[in-house]
């Protein structure tokens, strides 16, 4: 597929506050969207490291009510999607705040959605299905890759089929994002590095899409330069406020690309993945991320050498940079590695075949394709 | 650009809203607004739900229910979520079904904004068939038609209907005649027992007249209103004045008829043709009098009879003739059939007092009135 600068493109954003203290501003937001009753969705590690407390506080000076649900796990579930539907409506809630990581926030657009259709999360499943915009959402992200805070993508597990499906809408798009560094420096180191290579994984693949543009372009490099240059040292001082921003700010401009450009077949490999075998989403991505590369460079080869270029000098492809980078956090694994059976790879290809991030990566695999690329993974 | 020069900390807070970080620094957003009107919306609704009338908005392609007020779930005993999966036309009694759908149609389709109003009756759950007034209007929002049908249970107005007809059959068929006045004496409604008394062909001849039109003497009308409201009860015999102009002998029960708060509303008169009765009575003193004076003239006869036959008992005991004993005997005879017609006397004495007494307590039982017109016209 060749691409144009003057092909047709789109680009949704939500308004973004960013910087040190913006978390505190959750309040007045929830107030100015007429706010009544707010449904405050985290997860128990945030509750536990303080965030959801210091978001509730900040509701409470503006006078606004809520309900704290935080039956949320990783890789949230289309049940406790429901179960948070529930809360809402029983509690009579007018919007939504959602502070932790990717799972929470796609929870709480899960809810947000089911409670303005009233119907069951299962039937948003695809592209543009949402027909009834869900509530204001604002979100205060505690991760720096996941994104979803700008994102129009909303992917939770169906346990009864053991897959992860996709919710695509522009009605997903939160309302406001409060990007807070503080929030980040209690994120253990593995979360850092899994949800850094998230971030990653959104920017290359943006950058690669068929449907990326100038505009998604610009944020996408953007976020690769800050990636490579952050994470690292983010790693070695977690509690430096600058490189946790730097992060944050990766993870912005790889959300404003991804969400816009959409994402390939990682993505879509990693979902298939993460459903069948309940692994973490970034860690996925960044255990398949070089492999897909290796399969799409002849697509677009200028594309990814200029991505190569971003990681330095060296003969090496884009692909074997990227591995590099990842092994250099930490991330050393195979998917053997994290228990992944071989058998299974017919299975997770015939599902990330369906995914609908597949449909813009830079190359059209088929399914044998994408078996061969998970087999590369071993 | 130029602007004004400002104070340092008002400088600040200028720059932070023009950055978007002033308190009220908002992005576009309609959300704040339709929470506003929902919330009017849900007023609304609560007005709604409040009324005791059962609301039914209906699809006018489909006949489906797409919406109800919560007296519809009261009065029906479904839920609302029952109601919505139905037809509106399944909660209509079996016997109307049929022509209640086409009076809908019908009635949707003129697109009238007055409604039209039909009688038909409603299946709750339990399978009781409730009477319903059922006013239907047509209306459209955005694309779509549809029927609003405000449905009002009306058992208590036709049990309230039933009950007036069967007291209004009553006051009709009455052998009395009963006549109801405003407080001013004005005739608002008279039976037909009184319209025939009084000599109208048609009770609603009657109507309009004053009271005074019925009583001989024209000042009996008021006198009988002003005493009504001061004692609020009265029982009265007098002299009814018939339409042709000749007089006839009436009693005249009246009361006030008021309402729960004790305010007096009408009055309401039962009027007796006692003439006869009259007649009896009178022919009933006649022979009264006649009696007494027959039973007067028998005692004077026992006296007449008693004392010759003294003297002749007398002579009998003073002779001796064999003659004397059997004049004695016979003289004796005599004064016991005398004693014994003194005793019946006395047992006919007892007897008319005890009619007279009988007599003339039962034919004025009631006599509240003892004006002096009253007992002259008696009199007469």
């Amino acid at each position: 597929m060749s691409i144009s600068q003057l092909d047709l493109r789109k680009f949704v954003a939500p308004e973004f506050i960013c910087g040190y203290g913006a978390l505190q501003l959750a309040g007045r937001y929830a107030r100015n969207f007429g706010m009544k009753q707010v449904l405050l969705v985290t997860d128990p590690g945030v509750r536990a490291a303080g965030w959801a407390d210091a978001v509730a506080e900040s509701l409470a000076e503006a006078d606004i009510a809520f309900t704290v649900f935080d039956s949320v796990s990783a890789n949230p579930r289309t049940r406790q999607v429901m179960a948070g539907m529930e809360v809402y409506r029983s509690e009579e809630c007018n919007g939504i705040v959602v502070v932790g990581g990717g799972s929470p926030m796609d929870c709480a657009k899960g809810i947000g959605v089911a409670s303005s259709n009233m119907r069951d999360i299962l039937t948003f499943e695809g592209v543009d299905r949402v027909p009834v915009s869900a509530p204001p959402l604002i979100c205060i992200p505690t991760t720096a890759g996941s994104s979803a805070d700008v994102s129009q993508f909303a992917i939770l597990t169906d346990e009864g089929e053991k897959r992860k499906i996709a919710i695509i809408s522009k009605a997903l798009v939160p309302d406001v994002s409060l990007l807070d560094p503080e929030p980040l420096t209690t994120m253990s180191r593995d979360l850092t590095a899994d949800t850094g290579v998230d971030a990653l994984s959104h920017a290359i693949e943006a950058y690669v899409s068929n449907a990326s543009s100038p505009m998604t372009d610009v944020h996408a490099l953007e976020a690769i330069r800050l990636v490579t240059s952050a994470l690292p040292a983010a790693l070695e001082e977690p509690g430096d406020l600058d490189l946790r921003f730097s992060t944050l700010l990766a993870s912005l401009h790889a959300g404003l690309a991804f969400s816009n450009a959409s994402v390939g077949a990682a993505h879509a490999m990693a979902h298939s993945l993460g459903g069948a075998c309940d692994l973490a989403h970034g860690r996925c991505n960044a255990l398949l991320l070089e492999h897909v590369m290796a399969a799409n460079y002849e697509a677009a080869p200028d594309r990814y050498d200029r991505i190569g270029a971003i990681f330095g000098p060296g003969r090496v492809t884009p692909a074997e940079k990227v591995a590099a980078f990842r092994r250099s956090l930490g991330i050393t694994e195979t998917l053997a590695d994290v228990g992944v059976r071989e058998d299974t790879i017919p299975a997770l290809a015939r599902c990330a075949y369906a995914d609908p991030c597949m449909v813009t990566n830079p190359r059209s695999l088929a399914c044998d394709d994408i078996e061969r690329i998970y087999e590369h993974a071993f | 650009m130029s602007m004004r020069s400002e104070p340092p900390d008002d400088r600040d807070a200028l720059r932070a809203k023009i950055i978007g970080l002033g308190e009220t620094s908002l992005h576009k957003s309609y959300y704040p607004e339709l929470q506003s009107r929902l919330a009017e919306l849900e007023r609304f609704r609560a007005l709604l739900d409040q009324t005791h009338d059962a609301i039914f908005l209906i699809r006018a392609e489909t006949g489906e229910l797409a919406d109800v007020n919560a007296s519809a779930e009261t009065h029906l005993g479904y839920s609302k979520r029952e109601l919505l999966a139905k037809p509106f036309i399944d909660l209509i009694s079996p016997t109307k079904k049929t022509w209640l759908a086409e009076f809908i149609r019908e009635s949707s389709a003129l697109l009238s904004k007055s409604g039209q109003t039909v009688t038909a009756r409603l299946v709750s759950r339990s399978g009781t068939e409730i009477p319903m007034e059922i006013t239907v209007r047509s209306v459209t929002f955005g694309a779509e038609r549809y029927i609003v049908a405000i449905a009002r249970d009306i058992t208590d107005r036709i049990r309230t209907e039933r009950e007036l007809r069967i007291k209004e059959s009553a006051l009709e068929s009455s052998t009395n005649g009963i006549l109801i006045t405003d407080l001013a004496g004005t005739v608002m409604y008279a039976n037909r027992s009184f319209a025939g008394m009084f000599g109208y062909e048609r009770a609603g001849a009657v109507a309009g007249r004053n009271l005074e039109t019925f009583f001989a003497d024209p000042t009996v009308g008021e006198k009988v209103t002003a005493r009504l409201l001061d004692t609020h009860a009265i029982v009265q015999e007098t002299i009814g004045l018939h339409s042709s102009g000749s007089p006839f002998h009436i009693q005249v029960s009246g009361s006030v008829v008021q309402n729960d708060a004790g305010q007096p509303l009408c009055i309401m008169l039962i009027v007796m043709d006692i003439t006869e009765r009259i007649l009896i009575d009178q022919m009933k003193r006649e022979t009264y009098a006649q009696l007494g004076k027959n039973i007067e003239q028998f005692a004077i006869l026992g006296d007449h009879i008693r004392n010759p036959l003294q003297v002749i008992v007398g002579y009998a005991e003073m002779i001796d003739d064999s003659l004397a004993g059997k004049i004695l005997e016979q003289s004796r005879r005599i004064d016991e059939l005398v004693t014994e017609l003194d005793r019946g006397w006395v047992e006919s004495a007892n007897v008319r007092h005890f009619l007279r007494k009988h007599g003339e307590d039962r034919d004025s039982p009631l006599q509240t009135d003892t004006d002096s017109s009253t007992l002259k016209e008696r009199d007469t």
